[in-house]
């Protein structure tokens, strides 16, 4: 058994790396989804702590496949509980800014004549 | 009335002349370039200085409460040097993104390890405020 976990250990450690990457990756957008649902920042503290707790109690699993099942239901979690109307910073993608005044392309000018007419 | 149309045609031609010349479009082509730049917009106009950014950065992981202030520096790493855990260094990206009104993606956002990343990468922010 610890034979065969040293002999993989590029691809343990490359497995556990994805999956931590994975873990951060969730956490991040589940604290943003918690702060979208509680937008008062008391009551978002507390959700973001008991968040915090829970991602705490499963830090020690060694496990490579509990881990990976632990992640893929913890994402059908995060999918069902996803906010409706997210807060985007507005010049972001999904914002209410983003693409509002494009620049011009290259060779556009405006002309300022004012109205005046060729047969003047 | 026949001065009066020599005159105007006199004065409308400069407008022409410089419709066709280069150095207009040239410069609508160094504004339009940064793909990330809106023109006529005033958010992002305010360009952070490099010590206005560091002394921002700090101060947001100063006030982290599992974070001793004392040994805060901008080449700190948030792991090695501050003891912080992986999702500690999410809730400080998290925060950063708050106080700069920024929005970072998230493979960035998971790259972002120490203080002297996270100051780099807000400098070169063009939307950073």
């Amino acid at each position: 058994m610890s034979a065969a976990a040293a002999v993989s250990t590029a691809g343990y450690l490359a497995r556990r790396a994805a999956q931590k990457e994975k873990v951060r990756i969730l956490y991040r957008r589940a604290l943003k989804d918690t702060l979208n649902w509680a937008v008062h920042r008391h009551l978002f503290y507390r959700d973001a702590s008991d968040l915090r707790e829970r991602f705490e109690a499963n830090k020690h699993v060694e496990d490579l496949d509990t881990i990976d099942r632990m992640i893929a239901d913890a994402e059908a979690s995060y999918n069902k509980w996803r906010h409706p109307d997210p807060y985007i910073v507005p010049w972001a993608p999904g914002g209410s800014k983003f693409t509002r005044n494009p620049t011009p392309p290259a060779g556009i000018e405006i002309i300022y004549d004012y109205g005046r007419e060729d047969n003047d | 009335m026949a001065m009066r149309a020599a005159i105007l045609r006199y004065i409308r031609l400069p407008a022409r002349a410089q419709t066709l010349a280069a150095p207009r479009s040239r410069e609508w082509t160094l504004l339009g370039g940064s793909s990330a730049s809106r023109s006529m917009s005033s958010h992002g106009d305010d360009h952070l200085t490099k010590e206005e950014v560091v002394e921002r950065v700090l101060s947001v992981v100063k006030s982290f409460p599992k974070v001793d202030p004392a040994t805060v520096t901008p080449d700190v790493h948030f792991q090695n040097d501050l003891g912080l855990d992986s999702l500690d260094t999410v809730e400080i990206v998290m925060a950063l993104e708050e106080e700069f009104k920024l929005e970072i993606p998230d493979l960035e956002a998971d790259k972002i390890d120490s203080c002297h990343l996270a100051i780099e990468y807000i400098h070169n922010h063009p939307m950073a405020s």
